[in-house]
């Protein structure tokens, strides 16, 4: 079933290789904004809200972030609250009128029908937001919905290499791992977020790095992460915050 | 079968306009129930990512065996062809020759099931998911058996769904999204829970929600809360052995 998320993921990289360089959250944009969509942007999360624009695909995109950045309103607000996909298909209805009284009128001036904020969390984790907005109104389709849902996924994992500071260094803030082979994380176990949670305490770091250098360390190990996850929750393998990791008993 | 407990689960499940419901606490109410009800020995639920991908929401059991047994079906298995075909679904002897899911099978019978049914999670025309009833015994669930397992699974369906009013397709998208990162923050808390008192990661399951019902919170805010560190006086010492 996740035939989808490889093809989406080739298209990331033939995207990044088309402009002569490794995936990052611009291709993320475009290919987002391909999608019979006018454009996409990326905002970065700082306690729990939007709060740094970090791309956008042309100009109406960038002042729909940044309205909603100064107003503190508008869907890519509401998406981190409600840890779900905010889809407002018609800009013009009374409910996005009423849930925006400043943000719904601004963003119409700016030429927007429609607007689509998807939240770039991973459980406690909260990253940021991928924006997207369309000059006509009308909902998404059942298959536009997946797609974003997927580029939401690789933005998410964009953005928390860019923000995290030295481990993720390992794991290529660049974004070399989309390029070869989806991330584990499309294969996703419970195990994962288990082994992330218990890397709070063995590290004594918050949940963001935690998840962080899980994956640092299965990218320095060439491992997979689902992998080293199940030898952290099994209690075989510990990792220490200095100098570096080691194997358990 | 015993009638109090059937139709208070009904009643519970029904229940779902409260200020303090929350998802996964609902769900593990209903898988608890199924193997209450229905003479299971363990019940899953599975609900539809709009990736196309099919992803524990809640288990009877915590254990990381079941867990991976419920995953293993986003690949293959009853719970996927249910979904698939919007039917129930049937397995009835997973250890013998010849099996259509051998993958499945074998981490099923290694698990020591041998019975398995996918029943339909069903919205109008819309499959959101699949209740999962496993049993150790060969042979099918009974007839009676199945058709109020399906009745559990369709107000929960009903439930889960109404929370908000539902009139537009993405507005289930949206909330199967926050059902399943509501999942995720509680799989951090275990692990966070479980490497602080060092217990297993199914028993911090159990003192998360017993912590989440003695004080009248939302299971899914108390796992934020502990995994975030909002709250620093988080877990309560555990109980002597």
């Amino acid at each position: 079933m996740a035939d989808r998320r490889l093809e989406i993921w080739g298209e990331l990289a033939a995207h990044a290789a088309g402009r002569g360089a490794v995936v990052s959250l611009a291709d993320v944009c475009a290919v987002a904004a391909a999608s019979e969509l006018s454009g996409a942007w990326v905002a970065a999360a700082r306690d729990d809200e939007p709060a740094f624009l970090m791309y956008a695909t042309d100009p109406v995109g960038e002042q729909l972030a940044e309205l909603q950045l100064t107003l503190g309103e508008g869907p890519c607000h509401d998406v981190l609250v409600f840890a779900a996909p905010v889809l407002a298909g018609d800009l013009a209805d009374n409910e996005s009128g009423r849930r925006w009284p400043a943000f719904t009128p601004e963003a119409r001036r700016h030429g927007a029908g429609a607007a689509f904020a998807f939240p770039l969390i991973v459980g406690a984790i909260r990253a940021g937001v991928l924006g997207a907005y369309r000059r006509s109104a009308g909902p998404l389709t059942g298959d536009q919905l997946g797609d974003l849902l997927i580029l939401a996924d690789a933005a998410t994992m964009l953005l928390l290499d860019s923000l995290s500071d030295g481990a993720a260094a390992a794991a290529d803030g660049d974004g070399a791992w989309l390029d070869g082979r989806p991330p584990d994380l499309a294969l996703h176990r419970a195990e994962i977020d288990q082994a992330t949670g218990m890397l709070t305490g063995q590290l004594g770091v918050n949940i963001t790095e935690a998840f962080a250098r899980l994956r640092a360390y299965a990218y320095a190990e060439n491992r997979r992460l689902a992998d080293v996850a199940s030898d952290i929750v099994a209690r075989r393998l510990r990792l220490h915050p200095d100098p570096g990791p080691e194997e358990g008993p | 079968m015993d009638a109090d407990l059937l139709s208070a689960t009904f009643v519970e499940l029904a229940d779902t306009m409260v200020a303090d419901f929350d998802v996964i606490d609902f769900l593990h109410l209903l898988t608890g129930r199924s193997v209450a009800l229905l003479s299971a020995s363990a019940a899953g639920v599975m609900l539809a990512d709009p990736r196309g991908e099919l992803r524990v929401a809640a288990s009877s059991n915590e254990a990381a065996g079941l867990l991976d047994l419920f995953q293993i079906q986003n690949d293959q298995g009853p719970c996927l062809d249910c979904y698939r075909t919007g039917r129930p679904v049937t397995a009835t002897d997973l250890s013998g020759p010849g099996q259509q899911w051998p993958r499945f099978a074998a981490a099923a019978a290694k698990s020591g099931f041998r019975t398995v049914e996918a029943l339909p999670m069903r919205l109008r025309d819309q499959v959101i998911g699949a209740l999962n009833l496993f049993r150790a015994e060969a042979g099918p669930f009974d007839a009676a058996t199945l058709r109020l397992g399906q009745a559990l699974a369709d107000v929960a369906t009903i439930g889960l769904l109404h929370e908000r009013n539902v009139r537009r397709g993405d507005v289930v998208a949206e909330q199967l999204q926050a059902a399943l990162n509501s999942r995720v923050i509680i799989e951090q808390a275990k692990g966070k829970l479980a490497e602080r008192l060092t217990i297993d990661t199914d028993e911090a399951f159990g003192v998360l929600r017993d912590y989440a019902r003695n004080s009248n919170q939302r299971l899914t805010e108390v796992a934020l809360n502990f995994v975030t560190g909002a709250t620093a006086d988080f877990p309560p010492p555990p109980r002597p052995a």
